[in-house]
């Protein structure tokens, strides 16, 4: 099996102002996949939809092989989730809670679980109702990760937390993944955390899906180009598309390109433009850049 | 040893990780023999992906300067004193790269940046 999750055609309209429409969405297996989006674009209703929480109106979803929802309890023995909002009982202790979760997952590792208490820092005994948010939200990747998942699916799962929380609950997932080689699919407004590990990016707006590429193609193929004397240039026939273009001071400009290639700095040779730089965009300059295309395209 | 890596940067987190272990090597901060950390330990500590130390680690493999034994973890080689002094020419290079990259952005001719050079190497001043 070579794909980890796979949306075909998914509709689901939440309210007569706001759909998901004819998404489609493919997740290699082992594949670390970073969902990107404005709020409200629909990001944590699709993880319903994958998850069997919400009943689609037309398409199709397949978790690890398993048909959604036919065959959902054997998509969910072997997928860890981290919900967007805490779905644990406020009463019980993480002991409780612990022993609770482990029911139902056979492989579940106690072993690393209670290093990871300590490792995070959580006391058995404490009741979940008086946690900070920082210590849910490492409970929370402790019970999703201890289950060993082939498949995590993680709504914002370091969101709001201090950077230290955020390093602690990140490496626990990173350490996983080397050592299980499960696929992970995390949404999250913390781009610069998914620059780092992600090697997979899917973006939504609006309820539809922008792009789904490799993050080697999203970043040799989107550039900041900065040019000198090209006020006169009309890209029209350019090899490249030109998703925005702003003058700076005097007479340089900077263009954002889409699927750059190296050799195209050929079109750029002709008499008084000169080609200061070509860099990379960086996967949150990209993002903002991409979603600005959609909806000029859209509207 | 692995701070400010820079996942923005065009260059690749991989060859950023390569780059630092080959300059430890250059300069006897690693010696033959030292190990290196897993890919669990990197990957988990520096928040990447693991795919990205494996990459880094064969690059390092297939230069000669670390030895991957199976079941036991990655090594440092011995690196002669030849390869390590190539290794320094390098880094050197890779800094000039950078400066020349940097200077044509700032729409400078290689003539003034040579002379810039040569008056920073001739003790600077006014």
């Amino acid at each position: 099996m070579s794909t980890a999750i796979e949306v075909k055609g998914l509709h689901y309209r939440a309210s007569p102002e706001f759909a998901i429409e004819d998404l489609t969405l493919t997740v290699p297996a082992g594949a670390l996949y970073g969902f990107l989006g404005p709020n409200g674009c629909g990001k944590t209703t699709t993880i319903r939809l994958l998850l069997g929480l919400l009943r689609r109106d037309a398409g199709r979803v397949r978790l690890l092989g398993h048909a959604v929802p036919e065959e959902l309890p054997a998509a969910l023995a072997r997928t860890g989730v981290i919900p967007d909002r805490p779905h644990l009982h406020r009463y019980l202790t993480i002991a409780e809670s612990l022993a609770f979760h482990r029911a139902f997952y056979p492989e579940w590792d106690a072993g690393w679980a209670s290093e990871l208490l300590g490792e995070f820092r959580l006391l058995p005994h404490q009741r979940l109702a008086r946690l900070s948010k920082g210590e849910q939200a490492k409970l929370m990747m402790l019970l999703a990760l201890c289950q060993r998942p082939e498949l995590l699916v993680l709504d914002e799962p370091m969101d709001g937390l201090d950077p230290v929380v955020r390093r602690d609950v990140l490496s626990a997932l990173l350490d996983y993944v080397s050592s299980r080689g499960a696929t992970v699919f995390v949404s999250s407004h913390l781009v610069h955390e998914l620059e780092r590990f992600c090697d997979w990016i899917g973006v939504m707006d609006r309820g539809r899906l922008v792009v789904e590429l490799p993050m080697g193609d999203f970043r040799s193929g989107n550039k900041r180009i900065r040019l000198a004397g090209a006020a006169a240039l009309e890209p029209l026939e350019a090899p490249f598309t030109l998703l925005a273009r702003e003058r700076d001071a005097g007479a340089v400009e900077t263009w954002v390109v889409r699927g750059w290639r190296p050799e195209m700095t050929g079109w750029f040779e002709r008499d008084g433009v000169a080609l200061r730089e070509v860099v990379d965009l960086d996967l949150e300059d990209g993002f903002v850049e991409l979603l600005r295309a959609f909806r000029a395209r859209e509207s | 040893m692995f701070g400010n890596l820079d996942p923005k940067s065009a260059v690749p987190l991989y060859e950023q990780i390569a780059v630092r272990l080959k300059a430890a090597v250059a300069t006897g901060e690693l010696r033959a023999g030292d190990s290196l950390p897993s890919v669990r330990q990197l990957a988990g500590k520096l928040r990447i992906n693991p795919a990205t130390v494996v990459q880094a680690y064969r690059g390092l493999e297939e230069q000669g300067f670390v030895e991957l034994r199976q079941g036991a973890g990655t090594f440092v080689r011995s690196v002669g004193s030849e390869t390590r002094s190539r290794e320094r020419v390098a880094q050197a290079r890779r800094l000039a790269r950078q400066m020349l990259a940097d200077a044509a952005r700032f729409g400078l001719s290689r003539q003034e940046l040579r002379e810039a050079i040569r008056h920073e190497l001739d003790g600077g001043g006014a």
